[in-house]
């Protein structure tokens, strides 16, 4: 089932997962009500793609017990501190302080505008031709962000092929084969623009991030 | 040397002729003594009778500190009068990631005043974790005139006008070397400063700060120390400026290029790989910024001798990493970043036969969305191939008992095990059982086991397991673990050989600190922040352990009766008078 398939690739820091919970339905149940996820059966077409132009700076609560314990109402619970998701946030932020322990300077390392090729930012700066241009993909109902190199690609149909073959099986049951998908992507002003509308070369240069979603016309 | 017959013969020095150690005249003694390097084995000897204590203390030329708050500046410089070199270490280890606050302490300049006055010969100084700002600097490099080695590692407070001092003064600096600090950089023209007469660098590590550098300044510098044996640039050094300084610097040992991905026209590209390859005595090699795959080739046929290869900078695919370790066979010390992926470790696994030690460093430590990086698979891989690693440092998303068990298995020899499973708190992602399992069979197999960080969901068995079984474990990191109070129960009251603990975000509190009462005067420290001890426990502590230096950090906001943030270590000099205001001392 790919939703079991899902939940035992993902590593997010949950509290259900410390229980050890009932991976069918109350992991899903407590991860969507955390909102990590678009969860597909509450979002129309709409309010998928508008929600990429309004309210950018709005973020998710991730609550997170800094006590691995059992009991949820531990009295001493205590929140470490919260980290914010944002699909649209640039920058990579902290979810608990100190952790993952990572020195300092090495974390700066990763900012730096060339990038340790560029893994932290959303691209690295392509001064020369042999950069390449990473960007995040995310599909509409998969948990799992990825990322391609945009610069091994030669036109939108290579492009949405490669996609295709990488998202396929995370196509969960109950999409039948008619459901269609658009290729959407995020510009350098942050507009989610469908792609295809402008030449191949002008989008490599504009394009900070792609998001597959469902065609629901 | 039986310790047992001095202690029979103690009154030996004036009496008769026969051959008793103790009574050696006091210059062959300390000459004996002169030949121990090992500050354990030093420690030791001095405890043997008073002669000894003398012998060795005289003897002594390079005092080693492990927190800087044990001992006072006054007690080392009456023990000790001919000391040449001093190491000392200052912040407990979590500062390195902002869990201790600013303004601590450990600063180093009133240390610095009292060796100017009884060590007027100090030739070397390595600081790690300890505040240092350009007046010491300053006051460092004009005060000491034979003064030769300086080594700042995760040091804080100073900028590049106080390297400024230390070139513009030192006129017998041998060693330069400053890592992974958090150095103010001004940039400028520090390099320029060493004197056109000056010539005995023989270490020079820079590749800590982010500015340009005087290149012309760095060329001519290399040019004329002829017995530069380390260098390593920062990032802001071109490949054809890194071609430049090796034509320069062929016998150098170590290199840490600066930044690899330049674009090179074919003639400055083969004479990038010459320069290389005629790098005979090459065995360390780090930097590699950006390294673009297609300019490593140019690695190859340099380099076949070396044996420490750091690639954390470098986001290499695992192609790449496959191509570049055939030539590597004597690679004993492998740092990665996770780019290579499983697949690339598995080339490790097949290439690096010799392999002691590796550290996988995670690229995107702080993005939950992205799933790539290393998993149990990786490390699997590496154990079956290197027989002989002892030593890893682990960044994963995932991991599983079975594979740490077969890990140890195929490697027994480990002495630090490090594993980091990111998601504080996750299980097995196979059977969703906690990682118990892992750590038991580390502590079983792993009998020569020092250091022992521990991640993922763990109760307290696996503390009773590191309690029971690890016998030489001096160092234990522990986050986001346990059940009770019984876990760090069972690991103070086992472990015999523990100096260090450090606890983060656990189910411990008063009755489990309070378990160790006996303990932490043989430990070096203990720190525990965000558990659940409370200031009432810290006092009880306090008042039943006088010789213990108890000091509580709180954050704002938080419950008065918590102590959020424990740092206890035994001191003979008593509690510390420099400590700021968020620092009480009970």
């Amino acid at each position: 089932m790919p939703d079991m398939e899902l939940q035992l690739g993902l590593a997010l820091p949950t509290p259900n997962i410390m229980k050890g919970f009932d991976l069918n339905n109350h992991g899903l149940h407590h991860l969507k009500q955390t909102g990590c996820f678009s969860d597909k059966s509450k979002r129309s077409f709409d309010q998928a793609f508008g929600n990429f132009k309004q309210d950018r700076k709005t973020k998710t609560l991730l609550l997170w017990s800094g006590q691995p314990n059992e009991e949820e109402d531990h009295k001493d619970q205590k929140k470490t501190t919260f980290s914010a998701i944002d699909d649209n946030d640039e920058e990579e932020v902290e979810q608990v302080v100190g952790w993952p322990p990572i020195k300092t300077w090495r974390k700066k390392i990763f900012k730096q505008p060339n990038g340790a090729g560029g893994i932290e930012n959303n691209r690295v700066a392509d001064k020369e031709k042999s950069r390449s241009i990473y960007v995040k993909v995310k599909m509409e109902g998969v948990a799992i962000t990825r990322k391609v190199d945009i610069s091994l690609y030669l036109s939108y149909q290579t492009l949405t092929n490669s996609l295709i073959a990488m998202f396929s099986k995370d196509k969960k049951c109950g999409d039948d084969d008619y459901t269609r998908y658009i290729l959407t992507y995020q510009d350098k002003e942050g507009d989610w623009l469908i792609a295809g509308d402008i030449p191949w070369q002008s989008f490599t240069r504009s394009v900070q991030r792609l998001k597959i979603i469902r065609n629901r016309d | 040397m039986e310790s047992f017959e001095l202690k029979r013969s103690k009154d030996s020095v004036n009496s008769d002729q026969s051959a008793h150690w103790s009574s050696f005249p006091d210059e062959v003694l300390e000459r004996v003594l002169s030949r121990l390097k090992s500050h354990r084995d030093r420690s030791s000897a001095s405890l043997v009778c008073k002669d000894w204590y003398h012998a060795e203390r005289w003897s002594r030329t390079n005092v080693f500190i492990g927190n800087c708050y044990s001992v006072s500046q006054e007690i080392v410089v009456r023990r000790f009068s001919r000391i040449r070199s001093v190491t000392l270490k200052g912040k407990p280890r979590f500062s390195d990631f902002n869990l201790v606050p600013e303004n601590w302490g450990a600063n180093i300049h009133a240390w610095l005043v009292v060796f100017a006055a009884k060590y007027p010969f100090l030739e070397e100084l390595r600081l790690k974790r300890m505040a240092i700002n350009d007046q010491s600097l300053e006051f460092l490099a004009v005060s000491f005139p034979n003064f030769k080695a300086l080594s700042l590692l995760s040091c804080d407070g100073f900028s590049t006008n106080g390297l400024a001092a230390i070139a513009t003064h030192c006129k017998n600096l041998t060693e330069l070397d400053i890592q992974e600090n958090d150095i103010d950089d001004i940039g400028g023209s520090w390099l320029s400063c060493f004197p056109e007469s000056f010539t005995s660098l023989e270490v020079l590590n820079f590749a800590n700060l982010t500015s340009d550098i005087n290149f012309d300044a760095l060329e001519k510098l290399v040019g004329r120390c002829k017995s530069m044996r380390v260098l390593k640039l920062n990032r802001s050094v071109s490949l054809e400026q890194l071609q430049r300084l090796l034509v320069n610097a062929p016998r150098l040992a170590e290199l840490g290029t600066g930044s690899f991905s330049q674009e090179l026209i074919v003639r400055e590209y083969e004479e990038l790989e010459s320069a290389l390859s005629n790098c005979k005595n090459m065995h360390t090699l780090s930097g590699l910024w950006d390294a673009k795959g297609i300019y490593l080739p140019a690695l190859y046929p340099a380099c076949t001798h070396l044996t420490f290869l750091n690639l954390s900078y470098a986001a290499l695919q695992s192609l790449e990493l496959a191509k570049l370790l055939p030539h590597r066979r004597r690679l004993k010390h492998l740092w990665v970043l996770d780019t290579v992926e499983d697949k690339g470790l598995e080339a490790v696994g097949l290439n690096c036969p010799l392999l002691e030690e590796l550290r996988v460093f995670p690229a995107d430590p702080f993005d939950d969305e992205i799933v790539h990086g290393v998993t149990d698979a990786g490390f699997v891989a590496v154990s079956f191939g290197c027989p002989r690693l002892h030593y890893v440092l682990y960044f994963c998303r995932q991991m599983t008992n079975a594979a740490v068990a077969t890990i140890v298995q195929n490697c027994p020899d480990f002495t630090h095990f490090r594993l980091c499973i990111m998601n504080p708190g996750q299980p097995d992602h196979l059977t969703n059982e906690p990682m118990d399992e892992a750590f038991g069979a580390v502590v079983k197999t792993c009998t020569k086991l020092q250091r022992l960080s521990v991640s993922g969901r763990l109760t307290d068995r696996t503390f009773e397991y590191i309690g029971r079984y690890a016998k030489n474990l001096e160092t234990l990191s522990v986050a986001f673990a346990g059940s009770s109070d019984w876990g760090m129960q069972c690991v103070l009251g086992g472990c015999p050989k523990l100096r260090k603990l450090e606890i983060r975000d656990c189910p411990f509190g008063n009755a489990a600190l309070l378990s160790g009462l006996e303990k932490y005067e043989s430990m070096r420290s203990l720190w525990m922040s965000a558990c659940n001890v409370t200031m009432n426990g810290c006092r009880l502590l306090a008042r039943e352990m006088p010789r213990l230096n108890i000091e509580v950090m709180k954050e704002d906001g938080s419950d008065d009766s918590q102590a959020d943030k424990v740092y206890v270590y035994r001191s003979i000099a008593g509690p510390r008078r420099d400590a700021p205001r968020s620092v009480l001392t009970l």
